[in-house]
């Protein structure tokens, strides 16, 4: 599978760091930022394929950043990301769109598998316009 | 998927055959991809959803203890793939499944219901003195403190002044920093967590709140009444001793003995910190693994704090106002020691005892002084120390026997007013003053038979490793020892091992949800850890000298602590006696919980997809909304190759020595390159499951039809007359020919051999958990008896080597699924060998005979197929 990019959006700063090396080892395109607020500057400026999004942050919080990824830059897959469950914000989440819900800690494999099904389906919408 | 439905009216037209070039090859590839992909990613969410399901109905069962966050990440993990499912399948079918979202709402906002459910609201006073609490401040001050204020303002007996940081203080401390949802995170990130993860989780939570600010109103309100101690005592810099009184912490019948810490003789100076620390053990290693063995849940628990002036003790100890080992036994048990009485209840000193009849006149029938090798003290700036006692003294009983009855006598009435057995801590100050520090139900164990050497326990002398000691908990059980020497040793504590250490100390008490029997050399049977392990009914001797030097990690042992001896070996007389271990998460908070929200989930309804009630809105769990998708999911995608026939312009015809054939539609990545031209040579496929079935298609060459009978052959002729369809000679456009679309992980193959027609479908990759086989078989020559002969006989063929499978009439269809890549080749190997040789076997369907030569002779094929390094000989062996 071609190399895509992710952008990791997470307030824990050693969980974020540590994500961005392992998936870029992973041969992906990735960028790490804190808030809601950087992800959505960056998505204005350049293309993403795939966001991965904590649900929980200061700010702007991840379901109130989803609803916003959604309608400015609908193509974008949006995988939730939360170390807290909370059925209700995940059933949300997924209402709103998101391509999937994980819960923390997850497996690497895990969250590659799901960022290639996500990049995968994105390349599918678009080849069947 | 927006566009998908035109390309699909586009094919149907197409093939509808009025034009055939409408549609490219193209257009079908990337419909194909579509649909497969979601549902590729149905699969995945049904495959998950069912396993957490799985994990829900095992976790209920209860041998394995699981907390609140399990039941939370699991109704939630559950949630967002049905959802997923849900949504999937209306991509695969758009619009036609709709009300499943609705169904799925209903279902989901039940479970919501329950989840949301939250403990009453208390009172708002942060802090209360002691002067104001009785037992219908449990609610507020946590029901030891709340004892406290009882047995003093109640019972008018001896109790030291002070006051309780109450649940409110408490809700005040976490709110003001935020610090529940920080820590039901980790909490939530270590959930499957093995004991090593715990000790960083734990560590890492108390130091988040011993980071945290008591904030201003909450530590202006808590040095104000210490003030008041400072007051009330006349003693500037009063010091005092501050202890957890946990609300919540007597849920479902548990005694919480001693997972907490305490304070003793703490200055002014160091109060707010002190409070944290408690409030921080909340968290220490063994409440956290407790809570979680018990089914607690960590948001139940508030931590109140009581905060009480320092009695310096000439003597203190615990008073039972009945054996706690023996129900039977209603002598009051006094254990003693020199200084504070914290060595009874860590364990760490062997106390005096002192057995007290409670019969007029209290008198005292036995008693047992230790040596003592040491006693606490307060220091005199802050905190307590550990003195060595050397002379006569430490040989000397720490309290006389007026003192003993004296304490009998409070027991007695103490009992009396709570009406239950009691558990009773106290100290005596330097006049001679006892003053009773805490007391709380005492729960008493029945002992099946406390026996010395009786009848069958000698029995296996010659075995005898260790005898001696106190029963801390009664039992008898088998299992490897473990010498736990250093605290790091307690990481690799093994399941199911009989812990062995120097000391009783409550450190190891989060081990006793994994050990099977405890074996030390110093402990109290009154103290916290054998608490525990009555709690946990795990067998328990205290006191046995040597222990630590004549059991080595790995010996085989079975512990009899009833029997006060260890054997080596397993002693199955003994044994046979064995209780069976508790269901403890049984009856507690989170099993309820997740008992209620299970049957929103697990229970399955929708059984029968043939019947009429097989819909939407019969969906009354998560398990039938799944089971209804993954049927209808079915149906949907495996319709693609029945109904998207491709242009023969877009395929290739296999070249190949087998005298059929093969044509071959690359949906994506199943070729090595693209080729030019008609044809497609083998070593251009890529596909692993085309090669797997070709590998299998050319594994025994067929050997022609089968000798037939003359009626054999007769049924033939009369079925082919009747349905000219099926007679081979007539130029149907797909008679024995192949078709395979395939991509690197999948193949849907058509296959029409002669009378009879098969569809495998599969998907093979390096997912485990995506990778299925479907197979499906219809159809032959032969009379509808002889047919249905057939299905039988490839149906048991399947059966044996694990497919799922269902007969309808003469056809078979069959399913496999969720085994890793090299065992779903095995089983594609077997159906391309099925494929080739169950050929026109309806022939010979009507002669058992027949039958089970056929049989045979194919299974003796398929194993040589699946095992290629078996000679023949082993093959007819294993038949």
């Amino acid at each position: 599978m071609d190399a895509f990019s992710v952008l990791l959006v997470d307030d824990e700063v050693e969980f974020l760091e540590t994500l961005v090396k392992r998936l870029a080892k992973r041969k992906l395109q990735v960028t790490g930022v804190t808030s809601a607020e950087e992800a959505i500057g960056i998505l204005g400026e350049k293309p993403v394929d795939i966001v991965v999004l904590d649900v929980k942050m200061p700010g702007m919080d991840g379901l109130e950043a989803l609803r916003q990824i959604k309608s400015t830059s609908p193509d974008v897959e949006v995988i939730m990301l939360t170390g807290h469950a909370n059925v209700e914000a995940a059933i949300q989440g997924m209402e709103l769109g998101a391509f999937d819900y994980l819960m923390k800690p997850m497996d690497i494999d895990e969250l590659l598998y799901k960022l290639q099904d996500a990049y995968k389906k994105k390349t599918l919408r678009k080849l069947a316009r | 998927m927006p566009r998908l439905g035109d390309v699909f009216r586009k094919i149907a037209f197409w093939k509808r055959g009025e034009n055939h070039q409408t549609v490219d090859a193209e257009a079908l590839r990337t419909a194909f991809k579509a649909r497969y992909h979601s549902f590729k990613l149905l699969l995945n969410a049904n495959n998950k959803a069912l396993e957490i399901m799985s994990e829900m109905e095992t976790a209920l069962r209860g041998s394995r203890p699981f907390s609140m966050s399990f039941v939370r990440a699991s109704c939630t993990a559950v949630g967002v793939n049905v959802f997923l499912i849900v949504k999937h399948l209306n991509e695969l079918a758009p619009e036609k499944y709709t009300t499943l979202f609705e169904r799925f709402r209903e279902i989901q906002d039940q479970i919501n219901g329950v989840l949301a459910k939250r403990a009453p609201p208390r009172g708002d006073r942060l802090v209360l003195p002691f002067d104001e609490i009785d037992k219908d401040k449990a609610d507020l001050v946590g029901s030891k403190m709340a004892n406290v204020g009882e047995v003093r303002n109640r019972l008018k007996l001896k109790v030291p002044s002070g006051f309780v940081v109450t649940s409110a203080g408490y809700q005040r401390f976490f709110e003001a920093n935020d610090l529940q949802n920080e820590i039901d995170r980790r909490l939530q990130a270590s959930e499957a967590g093995e004991l090593d993860q715990y000790y960083a989780l734990s560590a890492d939570i108390q130091q988040l709140i011993m980071r945290s600010r008591v904030p201003d109103d909450l530590a202006e309100e808590i040095m104000e009444a210490y003030r008041a101690l400072e007051r009330e005592t006349g003693e500037e810099e009063v010091r005092v001793s501050m202890r957890s009184s946990a609300l919540g912490e007597d849920a479902a019948d548990t005694s919480f003995a001693g997972q907490y810490r305490s304070e003793l003789n703490v200055s002014p100076d160091y109060l707010i910190e002190a409070y944290k620390d408690i409030v921080a053990s909340k968290y220490s290693l063994q409440a956290v693994a407790y809570r979680r063995s018990r089914g607690i849940m960590d948001e139940d628990i508030s931590m109140c704090v009581g905060c009480m002036v320092m009695v310096d003790a000439v003597a203190g100890g615990v008073t039972y106002s009945r054996n706690p080992l023996n129900i039977r036994d209603d002598s009051i048990i006094i254990n003693s020691v020199w200084g504070l009485p914290k060595s009874v209840v860590d364990g760490s000193v062997a106390p005096d005892a002192f057995i007290i009849s409670r019969r007029e006149p209290l008198t005292v029938i036995d008693k047992d002084i230790k040596t003592k090798d040491y006693k606490f003290v307060c220091f005199p700036d802050e905190g307590v120390c550990r003195l060595d006692l050397t002379g006569e003294g430490r040989e000397l009983p720490s309290i006389d026997d007026a003192q003993a009855v004296e304490l009998a006598r409070i027991a007695l009435q103490l009992e009396d007013y709570y009406g239950t057995p009691q558990d009773i801590e106290w100290a005596i100050d330097k006049n001679g003053q006892i003053y009773i520090l805490q007391c709380r139900p005492l729960k008493q164990t029945e002992v099946a038979e406390k026996v010395h050497g009786g009848a069958g326990r000698d029995l296996g002398r010659e075995h005898l490793l260790l005898e001696g000691g106190d029963t801390a908990s009664s039992g008898v059980a088998f299992g490897p020892v473990y010498v736990l020497r250093k605290n790091s040793d307690a990481l690799q504590f093994p399941r199911g091992a009989v812990l062995v250490a120097a000391q009783a100390l409550p450190r190891w008490a989060p081990l006793l949800s994994l050990a099977s029997a405890v074996v030390t050399e110093q402990g109290s049977v009154a103290g916290h850890l054998a608490n525990v392990a009555r709690e946990f009914s795990v067998p328990a001797i205290f006191g046995v000298a040597g222990a630590t030097a004549a059991l080595e990690t790995g010996d085989e042992v079975t512990v009899d602590a009833d029997g006060l001896r260890v054997y080596r070996g397993r002693m199955e007389h003994l044994l046979v006696a064995e209780a069976p271990r508790k269901n403890l998460m049984e009856g507690s908070p989170v099993h309820e919980v997740l008992r209620e929200v299970i049957q929103y989930i697990v229970p399955l309804y929708l059984l029968d997809p043939d019947s009429t009630e097989f819909r939407p809105r019969n969906c009354r769990t998560m398990h039938d909304i799944t089971r209804f998708c993954h049927e209808k999911s079915v149906q949907e995608m495996f319709s693609f190759g029945k109904e998207h026939h491709f242009s023969e312009r877009a395929s290739k015809q296999l070249v190949c020595d087998v005298p059929m054939q093969w044509w071959f539609i690359n949906l994506d990545d199943g070729f090595r390159e693209d080729v030019p031209g008609k044809f497609v040579h083998l070593d251009n496929i890529v596909s692993i499951p085309v090669l797997a079935l070709w590998e299998g298609i050319n594994a025994v060459p067929w050997e022609g039809p089968p000798p037939v009978d003359a009626r054999g052959f007769m049924a033939v002729l009369l079925e082919a007359s009747a349905n000219p369809a099926l007679d081979p000679a007539m130029p149907s456009h797909y008679a024995n020919r192949n078709y395979f679309m395939i991509s690197r992980n999948f193949c849907s193959l058509s296959s029409r051999f002669g009378f009879h027609f098969s569809t495998v479908e599969t998907l093979v990759g390096e997912r485990a958990n995506e990778n299925y086989i479907s197979f499906q078989f219809k159809g032959g020559a032969a009379d509808y008896h002889r047919r249905l002969r057939r299905a039988q006989f490839v149906a048991s063929l399947l059966e044996e080597y694990g497919f799922r499978v269902e007969v309808k009439e003469d056809g078979v269809f069959a399913r496999m699924e969720g085994f890793d890549e090299e065992f779903m080749k095995t089983r594609l190997r077997m159906l391309g060998y099925l494929l080739m040789h169950t050929r026109q076997l309806d022939m010979v369907m009507a002669n058992d005979n027949a039958y089970h030569h056929h049989r045979s002779k194919m299974m003796q094929d398929i194993d040589s197929i699946l095992n290629p390094n078996l000679t023949s000989v082993e093959h007819a062996a294993a038949h």
